[in-house]
């Protein structure tokens, strides 16, 4: 059974709409986090990009479901249920995308779960630059790494919307000065990619269908001429530990606001205060959430901060400095955006840390902040502000197919 | 990691596992203790924690109040409110 | 045995700013219940911390005034604990990289001096407030105060009695006045203290167990604590029973008893880490020089100014540096007028009594120190008198007016026209002879009531000294 909750007005032309995910606030909708906690929440505020859409014409036609503070594989852990069709989980932004009802879908990346919709159902996704789109009137849950992105049917439409949401935000901290933010305008000058590398450790870690999806676009690059090598790579499989301890950190700090006092979910059964904490979000929390915040609690107890909470935040500067040499001789790295061609919710139940396993592909990028783009099934990592030279790699692609 | 030391962080983060629930935590934990030997293999002492990914400093904001919203509005999703005050059990101190 | 006691003091003091530390709510003092509150500090999700630049000025500054080294790049972390008055469930704070480290302070008592050593200063938000209330039978919540910025100095334990508390927690309340880095006020909660207390043989090494009384709120209560806490440690080690703990207590100042709070799970892990939306406060030498340049003189060093160079009594130097508004407006007097005991009368006398009745603190002073050197002028040279002077200076409380162009505004110059004066003074001897000729007949009194009159026509605007010569000059020429 397929549920998802959708808000979508009626006008039908497509022109100019955009959803949301359920992670970015706005005051005209409920934004839900996927959680029973902030079922029917209602924000004072619109986010930023949602000023910057509307401010640009566009009309924020609806919100699409997310699993519980988007840290999940694909929203399956959404209190509203997953997204499946036959079986198969696929993700509230791309059956909307494939019904043509939006325009593209504006979602936050925690956890990687827009790459991975956008590779399973064949769309296109650019996460841009850490600080380059506001986070002001998003639900935070890992702010060092979230990361706003696009997804649409193609890199065009995505280059729009990107120019459209990024930009300098003083109220948003980690906002990037506006001259950098510029850099991923749509006229903005960028040089072609030229040479690419494709990670062996991380292609190695997929699946035989997910290789040859990256076999098919290593020959698609080299009949657009641009030279394709191979790196080991190894140390970009230190991202997904390290990522998961800073993301699950931040994540169990973050969601201790909801307590049951102020908004959101208060349990019926309590007698003190302390009931009531621990009911509300007892009763409103889903597993992997509670998994999270335990996890996250545990890393930066006492004992554990600095084995492990100060250890990833220097395994991430490891990542940061290994990256900024690799992009120094190559433009883009190819590497898979998820280990599997299709996901049931049997293997969710099956393994409920799914998503921690499949974020071996998109914690690189989420832990260091270099922009992402996924097209064609597969993921390429490009250097800082190298959004545009990106979707012309997706552009020259889509041509190609043609 | 045991099932004591995870009833203590239950507690200090105000959730309750069930039974099969704490199974699954504790084989998360025990996975999550090899993944970090991964880490340790690497050799950091000579590396500076990143806790941004972006090397900014001084985002700060000239002193200025307003108040954009009231109360009444802030006060609308509050579960229970009294008096203008949200409104909790009786807590001893 | 002899004990001696050893205090440490985490000292909060709430930070002069008209916004709050990381939203624009107001931070002002006394509005409504939950007024002073906006998304961010209620605890709804999508707002982002910004520092206030003002509270790092003002952390610099206390430092400076504390004698501290300025950590040149400082940062914020996030300490995590479940409580009502807190609405994130996260408290955001400094706890690796504090803006100061290594302070002193000088505090003198009837032992004599001492260096009190300041371990750190770190900034952070305060926590809401909660009231009990009685007919619903619940507890109240209300975020004004929270995220209303802080700064913790935190003493070394070097403090060894009730009378050195004191005495150390007045130089901070002094000097920080004086900075105005806060205003200081236990009443209001915006100065408060945790004591850390342990007890110990005279002359050990080793330091007893500690424990520590949180938000202390007033001196008195604070001396009582210490002095029944040392005797309870003392008591405890004298019986030999093992029942000192490392706890924190709370201090019943009606009951005159310390309270165990053993029942809350306070020894909880806070979990702190660095904040990830707060980018590093990096200070540079401008920044730096900038506020150095800005600090005051210590009281004491102004004191013997106003003594030494301006001759002021030391009673009248006392009284000006209670307040540093005081001092501001009297400086500000003193090099417009250059008389500095006219202008340290007019601040200890006529300014203290506009306070008084509005009902203000001397730090509320707030008028022009120029125009009242102006005004003293104005009196010096005869051409206002005093009574009228106090009128112009009600005046200047409520607006910044320039005090001679009011006065002549106003009518309220002295008229030194002796053709108008003269002609008033006839009018009147020849309306009252009998006063006249009392006068003359001895009487003394009789020429005060001649000169009322003539003041009463005149309206006040006249100088009395040439009235009364004048007068005097009409009645022996009749």
């Amino acid at each position: 059974m397929t549920t998802m909750k959708v808000y979508i007005s009626e006008a039908q032309a497509t022109e100019n709409k955009v959803a949301l995910d359920d992670m970015i606030l706005t005051t005209k909708l409920p934004t839900t986090a996927g959680s029973r906690m902030l079922d029917d929440y209602r924000s004072l505020f619109d986010a930023e990009v949602v000023t910057r859409l509307e401010t640009a014409g566009y009309e924020i036609a609806g919100k699409v479901n997310v699993g519980e503070f988007a840290i999940d594989l694909l929203g399956e852990t959404s209190y509203y249920g997953p997204c499946e069709k036959d079986g198969l989980l696929t993700g509230a932004a791309a059956e909307l995308l494939e019904r043509d009802e939006v325009k593209a879908v504006v979602s936050l990346d925690v956890n990687g779960a827009p790459r991975r919709t956008a590779a399973l159902a064949g769309l296109i996704c650019i996460k841009p630059t850490y600080g380059t789109v506001s986070r002001y009137g998003t639900i935070p849950a890992a702010c060092s790494g979230e990361t706003i992105c696009v997804t649409a049917g193609n890199a065009e439409t995505c280059r729009e919307i990107l120019s459209v949401i990024v930009g300098h935000d003083c109220k948003d901290g980690t906002s990037l000065p506006e001259d950098a933010c510029e850099r991923l305008k749509t006229e903005a000058e960028r040089t072609p990619v030229k040479k690419i590398a494709v990670a062996k450790a991380m292609e190695a870690a997929a699946d035989e269908a997910v290789r040859e999806k990256i076999e098919q676009l290593k020959t698609r690059a080299a009949k657009c001429g641009i030279e394709v090598i191979e790196i080991e790579a190894e140390e970009l499989l230190l991202a997904k530990p390290a990522w998961n301890i800073l993301m699950s950190a931040e994540v169990c700090n973050n969601v201790s606001r909801y307590d049951g006092i102020k908004f959101g979910y208060r349990t019926p059964h309590y007698e003190d205060i302390d009931e009531l904490y621990t009911n509300s979000r007892t009763e409103a929390f889903g597993f992997l959430l509670k998994s999270t915040v335990l996890f996250g609690s545990d890393v930066l107890s006492t004992d554990n901060y600095w084995k492990a909470y100060d250890k990833s935040l220097r395994i991430r500067r490891v990542l940061s400095e290994y990256l900024n040499r690799i992009f120094g001789e190559v433009d883009a790295i190819v590497l898979p955006a998820c280990g599997k061609e299709a996901y049931s919710g049997e293997m969710v139940k099956e393994n409920p840390y799914i998503a921690y396993d499949e974020s071996l592909f998109t914690a690189p990028s989420s832990i260091t902040g270099y922009p992402a783009l996924v097209t064609e099934g597969v993921q390429l990592m490009g250097n800082m502000f190298s959004e545009n030279s990106l979707l012309d790699l997706a552009l020259m692609f889509e041509k190609e197919g043609k | 990691m045991d099932q004591e030391a995870l009833k203590r962080l239950e507690r200090l983060n105000k959730l309750r596992l069930t039974e099969e629930e704490t199974a699954a935590m504790l084989d998360y934990f025990q996975m999550q203790r090899r993944e970090l030997e991964s880490l340790h293999a690497v050799n950091t002492e000579q590396v500076e924690r990143m806790v941004h990914v972006m090397p900014m400093t001084n985002i700060i904001r000239e002193d200025k109040a307003s108040q954009p919203f009231t109360r009444e509005e802030l006060q609308e999703g509050a579960p229970e409110s009294y008096d203008g005050y949200w409104q909790v059990p009786r807590l001893v101190d | 045995m002899k004990y001696e006691t050893v205090i440490g003091l985490e000292v909060h003091v709430e930070l002069a700013t008209e916004s709050k530390i990381f939203c624009s709510c107001s931070a002002k003092f006394g509005a409504e219940q939950n007024e002073h509150v906006c998304p961010a500090c209620c605890g709804m999700p999508g707002m982002l911390p910004v520092v206030n630049k003002r509270v790092v000025d003002l952390g610099m500054t206390a430092g400076m005034m504390l004698n501290c080294d300025i950590n040149r790049v400082t940062t914020f972390d996030k300490k995590s604990y479940y409580y009502p008055d807190l609405p994130a469930s996260y408290q955001t704070t400094q706890w690796f990289a504090p803006i100061c480290v290594n302070g002193t302070v000088d505090i003198r008592t009837s032992a004599g001096e001492k260096k009190i050593r300041i371990k750190q200063i770190h900034m952070e938000e305060d926590a809401g407030k909660l009231v009990h209330d009685d007919w619903t039978d619940t507890s109240l919540v209300d975020f004004n105060r929270t995220s209303v910025p802080l700064i913790e100095i935190v003493s070394q334990p070097d403090l060894s009695s009730a009378e050195e508390v004191l005495a150390y927690l007045e130089r901070l309340r002094d000097l920080l006045r004086f900075a105005k880095v806060s205003d200081c006020r236990w009443e209001q909660g915006s100065m408060r203290c945790d004591v850390n207390l342990s007890v110990r043989p005279e002359g050990s090494d080793v330091l007893g167990v500690r424990t520590e009384m949180k938000n202390m709120n007033s001196l008195s209560a604070i001396e009582r604590a210490i002095e029944y806490e040392t005797a309870r440690h003392i008591d405890a080690i004298e019986r030999g029973i093992g029942e000192l703990v490392q706890e924190t207590r709370r201090w019943d100042d009606i009951k005159g008893k310390s309270y165990s709070m053993r029942n809350k799970e306070t020894a909880g892990d806070y979990r702190y880490f660095p904040d990830p939306n707060i980018m590093p406060v990096v200070i540079d030498d401008d920044w730096y020089d900038r506020i150095r340049a800005s600090l005051p003189d210590f009281p004491e060093v102004k004191k013997a100014r106003y003594m030494e160079e301006l001759g002021l009594s030391e009673y009248d130097a006392d009284q000006l540096i209670q307040s540093r508004a005081f001092c501001d407006v009297f400086e500000a007097a003193y090099a417009e007028c250059g008389m500095a005991k006219e202008a340290a009368n007019w601040l200890i006398s006529d300014c203290a009594s506009v306070l008084n009745k509005n009902q203000q603190t001397f730090d509320m002073l707030n008028i022009n120190g120029k125009a009242l050197g102006q005004l003293i002028r104005l009196v010096a040279e005869e051409k206002v008198s005093r009574g009228n002077a106090k009128r112009i200076l009600a005046e200047m409380f409520k607006k910044d007016i320039d005090p001679e162009e009011f006065a002549k505004a106003n009518g309220l110059i002295l008229s030194n026209d002796t053709g108008a004066i003269e002609a008033v003074v006839k009018n009147v001897i020849v309306s009252d002879p009998k006063s006249v000729a009392d006068y003359k007949g001895g009487k003394e009194k009789a020429l005060m009531a001649l000169f009322g009159k003539c003041m009463k026509e005149l309206k006040g605007n006249c100088n009395p000294q040439v009235l009364r010569e004048l007068l005097i000059k009409a009645i022996n020429e009749e």
